[in-house]
């Protein structure tokens, strides 16, 4: 055994810049370089968007020219031919990126490798070293996906113009090997995200606290859980897609080419098995910190523990079958459509679950607009809008109409891009006092929430109108009648982007000048998971020695309270 | 807490009788146990079927199957891994006249020390190295006992293991 050692055990942070960030096995470290890297990649990705929406605020093409990239708009005069391919480049760049390198990284490599391990009382990861490969897989995935924008693709010219989704025929013919790049930059993110689920899942499954059981485990750690399963039943199915697309691209198999005996159908069915799953892979993190943040600011309990985990885990298995419906007019059979129509409308139950719990934790709840809160009810909100119109998209007839056009796209951000976002930003101003051991000004915080909730929605919205009157997707240009919505849809996204370059000032402002945090707990005592039992920030080591039960569970420590007196026999714990 | 007491026979004393001996066994606490480790296993199993069956008789099948065979297998053996890396064991065998701490680590490498049970003195380091620190004194050199367990059941542990020594010096 080991000798004891009762002396000489000061302790404190003696590592090197380079070893403590590049070198890093600490998971709380690796938690905050998941979010910076998710953050860099993401203002690439956005600055994408903003440069698609000035094209598309007028008719006509103004800025993407074959003559070479404008970023003032051309005079009527000038010669301008549209360049499809730069659109269709930037169109695919702007997909992967968000869908693989920047909300997962930030929501599950992020938050998820910060908080979970301290939210279960463990002091690292099961495997601290296999999360330090994780993280840099997937900032070599990112660096390989930007290097595909730049390489040699279709159409003579760099990049690759051929959807997030890499259907063959289309991605199978692009020239170049700049797809090629992207298929491995998927590969890498995959197996990060892979390596990085299993080690969450050991972790959580071995490794928590003493009488933590199962259904004891804070939420936000359970939608980590989740998600970390769900990433380790698709993606390997997605890679094994990719792979054979690259064997298609080159070396002459015909898997997914009919003039070989092969079926681009199959694809489909292949990635969508994978895709949808990602998008409760996307969310499902946001879901977990909502319920935490929406219980802290209503200080009340978090209404119906045991439905929410398990409209968790329904949301994911659901989600493993209900993949066709994004493929309706491929030429399903009708009871196919049939049954993919009624499953996906099955998962609006265990959602339905989620925000009707969430609006009656709130009920009867002090409620305090504090700007987590805010982004919270933003959250809801959005993410409600989203999959309300989500209902009306997995009607198989309707879906003939609305099938690639704007209203599909309407759709897909207020779910991800608001929804997703929302929490991403409800959780960065709930933790970055914790995290970083400051804390933001409030009222910066709400011009933030104000200017991009107002950006987003004018956005957004109006793709609603844009779609129904039949306007399609991935169109470089539009006729004159489409104009309006389109103008709106645009000032609302550099309204936005406006918001976006807000935070990023309030960021490095907290970083450097905000408030210190002296306080374990700066919010209220309904923040009761085991992280606000430290201090913030907290130290490079946490529960080396396992924690105490009353730390976590509230029932306990009041149960205990009481029989020892602590209380003075009240019923309630002493608030 | 994850510690077990037991009785064993031990080797017989001047008189010819066979001693009774304490044992104590103390191990880290795993949240996984096997029954769940084999539900999870079975659960992950059920749903990654979905897309194999999908696809079942077309060429595609074995670039589905590969992947996914090694990614349940891989998360199979990182999680045997974590019971491995948690496999240790501290046994405390208390006899009249010995008392004797064994620790086998996960790699397998053994531990030892021994007292004369008079002497050893359980003592607590309420704010020690980690909170309520247990160390044994009285012996060739100072040991730390149950560092891996929580403080609460150091606590615990400690009374119990007074009481035995009391019993023990009792009799």
């Amino acid at each position: 055994m080991a000798d004891a050692a009762v002396h000489g055990h000061a302790e404190h942070d003696q590592r090197g810049f380079f070893t403590r960030w590049f070198m890093s096995t600490n998971h709380k470290d690796i938690g905050i370089l998941y979010l910076w890297t998710a953050g860099v990649v993401g203002f690439i990705s956005v600055a994408f968007t903003v440069y698609m929406r000035m094209e598309l605020l007028e008719p006509g093409v103004q800025y993407m020219c074959t003559e070479g990239m404008r970023f003032f708009a051309a005079d009527p005069g000038d010669e301008c031919t549209p360049n499809g391919h730069l659109w269709n480049v930037l169109i695919t760049a702007h997909g992967i990126t968000m869908m693989f390198f920047v909300i997962i990284p930030a929501l599950f490599g992020g938050f998820g490798n910060f908080f979970m391990p301290l939210q279960i009382g463990a002091p690292d990861m099961a495997f601290p070293r296999l999360n330090n490969l994780s993280y840099w897989l997937f900032v070599a995935g990112s660096s390989l996906a930007v290097a595909s924008i730049f390489a040699p693709g279709g159409n003579g010219q760099p990049g690759s113009g051929i959807g997030w989704v890499l259907y063959p025929p289309l991605s199978t013919t692009e020239g170049g090997y700049s797809t090629d790049l992207a298929i491995f930059a998927v590969h890498l993110s995959g197996a990060s995200s892979i390596l990085g689920a299993i080690n969450i899942i050991t972790t959580f499954l071995n490794m928590r606290a003493p009488g933590m059981t199962l259904f004891k485990v804070p939420l936000f750690s359970w939608s980590i859980f989740v998600t970390a399963w769900l990433i380790l039943l698709a993606l390997p199915v997605l890679a094994g897609a990719i792979t054979m697309l690259l064997t298609d691209r080159n070396f002459g198999t015909t898997f997914f080419d009919p003039a070989g005996g092969g079926d681009p159908v199959l694809y489909q069915h292949i990635l969508w098995f994978f895709g949808h799953p990602e998008v409760y892979i996307v969310v499902l993190p946001g879901f977990g910190l909502i319920s935490h943040i929406v219980a802290t600011f209503s200080r009340k309990p978090i209404f119906g523990y045991l439905p929410m985990v398990w409209a968790l885990i329904a949301i994911g298995v659901l989600g493993f079958v209900v993949w066709a419906h994004h493929m309706y007019t491929v030429g399903m059979s009708l009871t196919q459509q049939s049954y993919f129509m009624l499953a996906t409308m099955v998962i609006a139950v265990p959602t339905g679950i989620k925000i009707f719990s969430w609006i009656a934790t709130m009920w009867g709840g002090s409620v305090e607009f504090k700007v987590p809160m805010l982004f919270a009810f933003g959250f809801i909100f959005l993410f409600t809008l989203g999959g309300v119109t989500g209902i009306v998209l997995s009607q198989a007839g309707i879906d003939r109409a609305y099938h690639d056009t704007y209203y599909v796209v309407a759709h897909f951000h207020y779910v991800m891009s608001l929804g997703a976002v929302f929490a991403l930003f409800a959780g960065i101003y709930f933790y970055i006092g914790k995290m970083s051991g400051r804390q933001y000004p409030e009222w910066a915080g709400k011009v933030h929430f104000w200017v991009f909730f107002i950006g987003a929605n004018v956005t957004f919205f109006p793709q609603h109108f844009l779609g129904r009157q039949g306007m399609p997707r991935r169109y470089i240009d539009y006729p004159e009648g489409f104009a309006i919505w389109h103008a709106v849809s645009s000032w609302g996204a550099f309204l936005s982007f406006l918001s976006f370059l807000w935070f990023i000032g309030l960021v490095f402002w907290t970083l450097r000048y905000g408030a210190r945090v002296t306080e374990n707990n700066y919010w209220n005592e309904h923040a009761d998971t085991l992280e606000w039992t430290l201090p913030s920030p907290p130290p490079e080591h946490t529960f080396e020695t396992l924690p105490r039960r009353e730390d976590w569970d509230r029932a306990h420590a009041h149960a205990r309270a009481v029989n020892d007196g602590g209380n003075e026999g009240r019923s309630v714990p002493a608030e | 807490m994850p510690c077990e007491w037991h009785d064993e026979m031990g080797a017989p004393d001047e008189t010819g009788a066979p001693s009774r001996v304490r044992v104590l066994e103390c191990w880290p606490h795993r949240s996984l146990p096997r029954r769940g480790f084999a539900a999870f296993f079975a659960i992950t199993g059920a749903l990654v079927a979905v897309p194999l069956v999908s696809v079942l008789g077309t060429p595609v099948f074995g670039f589905v199957l590969v992947p996914v065979v090694l990614v349940v297998g891989l998360t199979w053996v990182m999680i045997e891994r974590s019971y491995r890396d948690a496999d240790l064991i501290e046994e405390l065998r208390l006899s009249p006249r010995r008392m004797r701490l064994e620790r086998r680590d996960p790699d397998g490498r053994t531990r030892d020390w021994e007292a004369n049970p008079y002497w050893v003195r359980v003592r607590l380091h309420p704010e020690g190295p980690v909170e309520n620190y247990l160390t044994l004194a009285g012996g060739p050199r100072e040991v730390e006992l149950g560092a891996f367990l929580s403080p609460d059941e150091r606590l615990e542990l400690k009374d119990d293991l007074e009481r035995a020594l009391g019993d023990l010096r009792a009799s």
